[in-house]
């Protein structure tokens, strides 16, 4: 059985003066919660658009259920992408959008959707662009939810959406999903929000794939050693550090690999802490250490945090 | 086939974009048509520009469908061609039925002489003296090229963005000013006046027609590389 229903191959996507999509192989089976990480930026949206022809690559192969979307009307009747800066007709009011995709979707779901409008107070009966862009995010989630797509997309859902709703959208997604699996592809950089939801992960930076695993695997396959600089460099030699910290004596060192049983004892025997890395640093650093050389890192995390405060 | 069905529905949903508006444009401008006609005091016939004013809401329908309906309808993952084929249908029929509404209303004019203030508004000099399949044909393909024209020209955009529509309503008004400038050269301006005086408003809606189908096979060749 092969149960492969998303597959990219050599996907390339050139703009004028940058590489969106560089040379993207991915294979995504069915019935699972994806996470797609990334910058703003690192081409999600991109990929998204390319797998439901939405757009199209320079060039490269892209194949959902075995096929290609573009006017494929049998491929595209299982797909829902709804884009985080979707439009929609100028006197379209949300029940107008929502009935709009009960024509489309054979598994549409309009008491699901009813509910849903009302966990988020959306005001169905008010136009669309009247919405706040937390209610407008509120729109795509409702579509994307009760459209019960075999293959869903979400991209950035949360986009203006406060932390009660947000929370609301991945309580309802658990539930739906468990009680009518299908194939979820979450785009996100809220990495840590999302983080217990993904079944797998799929990291994507400046166009490449850095990451591609199952989320259980990525859990366990890194860790942060903290404790006098001397011993924790000792001790990490010749691994494969992702990133390194230091106060006064201290340092803290993340390192791409997983630590035995006994090296972990010895850990403990040269007074080291050892302490688990979440989802969100993992990406971050992966991310960062991919970029390039030491002192173009440390500038773009500047810049980050820069970002952060703004 | 169901699904291009379903895109004419679609945009049905909310009445008002292709029904209500029209028909409220429509009467409106009727009404104020008729206000002035019955204080102009004068009792032969009075013909007036104002039915034209729908015609200039379908332009703008044209140009929305592409800008942001066809946005929505990638959204819900339809195909091009059934959002063409869609939308094109839904054009035909709100074209046919305001035909509909255009001849009934000449009618009714005719017979009231001209609603008791002899003011005619559905009835147009030289468009209207033909027979009826004439007339009907001619405001149906006018209807019908205010929506395809608004309808490539956001193709275009969408396409090519700012610089293709420039660069293409240029290019139009270039060739045009070409075409005039070699009559002149050419003192075709007699041959010219010839031919228009010889069209009837059925060869005019010929010729339209024909010009309706060359920009609606240019949309869809454009439209099938757009993306949202």
């Amino acid at each position: 059985m092969n149960d492969t229903i998303v597959e990219a191959r050599n996907l390339i996507k050139h703009y004028k003066d940058l590489n969106a999509l560089d040379n993207v192989n991915l294979r995504l089976t069915a019935n699972r919660i994806y996470g797609l990480l990334g910058r703003n930026g690192a081409g999600k949206t991109t990929l998204m658009s390319i797998l439901t022809a939405q757009a199209f690559a320079t060039s490269g192969e892209a194949l959902v259920f075995g096929a290609s979307a573009y006017e494929n009307d049998a491929v595209l009747s299982r797909i829902c992408f709804i884009r985080e800066s979707q439009k929609y007709p100028d006197d379209f009011q949300p029940q107008h959008a929502f009935r709009s995709a009960a024509l489309f979707y054979k598994n549409w779901d309009q008491g699901f959707a009813d509910r849903l409008a009302e966990d988020f107070q959306l005001p169905v009966k008010r136009r669309i662009k009247k919405l706040s862009r937390g209610q407008l995010s509120a729109v795509g989630v409702i579509i994307g939810l009760a459209s019960r797509a075999e293959l869903t997309f979400f991209d950035e859902p949360y986009l203006g959406l406060d932390a009660v709703a947000r929370q609301l959208f991945y309580d309802r997604l658990v539930e739906d999903y468990a009680a009518h699996p299908r194939t979820i592809i979450l785009s996100s950089h809220l990495i840590d929000e999302v983080a217990n939801l993904l079944e797998h992960v799929v990291v994507i930076d400046r166009g490449r794939i850095i990451m591609d695993a199952d989320a259980e695997e990525i859990r366990g396959s890194a860790v942060t050693v903290s404790g006098s600089a001397e011993k924790v460099d000792t001790f990490l030699a010749g691994r494969r550090i992702l990133h390194r910290e230091t106060l006064g004596s201290l340092a803290s060192v993340t390192v791409d690999e997983v630590l035995s049983g006994s090296e972990r004892t010895e850990a403990q025997e040269l007074g080291l802490e050892l302490s688990p890395v979440s989802l969100q640093q993992l990406v971050v650093r992966k991310t960062m250490a991919g970029a390039g050389t030491a002192g173009t890192d440390s500038g773009d995390f500047a810049d980050d945090t820069m970002e952060a405060r703004r | 086939m169901s699904r291009t069905m379903a895109v004419a529905r679609m945009q049905l949903i909310n009445k008002w974009t292709y029904i209500g508006w029209p028909l409220t444009i429509l009467a409106a401008s009727f009404l104020m048509s008729l206000a002035i006609f019955a204080l102009i005091p004068v009792t032969e016939g009075k013909n007036g520009g104002g039915s034209q004013a729908p015609l200039w809401y379908f332009l703008v329908l044209g140009i929305q469908s592409m800008t942001l309906v066809f946005p929505f309808s990638q959204g819900l993952s339809i195909s091009r061609r059934a959002f063409y084929l869609g939308t094109l249908g839904l054009f035909s029929l709100i074209a046919l039925g305001m035909t509909v509404l255009y001849m009934v209303g000449g009618v009714l004019e005719k017979a009231t002489n001209g609603w008791g203030v002899y003011g005619y508004f559905f009835n147009i000099p030289w468009v209207t003296d033909g027979p009826w399949y004439s007339t009907a044909a001619f405001f149906f393909v006018v209807m019908m090229f205010m929506f395809i024209i608004g309808f490539w020209f956001a193709t275009i955009f969408k396409r090519w963005g700012t610089t293709g529509t420039l660069v293409s309503t240029l290019g139009t008004a270039i060739a045009l000013i070409g075409i005039a400038a070699l009559t002149t050269l050419f003192q075709g301006w007699g041959h010219v006046g010839n031919w228009f005086a010889q069209q009837t408003p059925l060869t005019i809606s010929g010729w339209a027609a024909l010009l309706c189908v060359v920009l609606a096979a240019g949309s869809y060749t454009t439209l099938r590389r757009a993306t949202p």
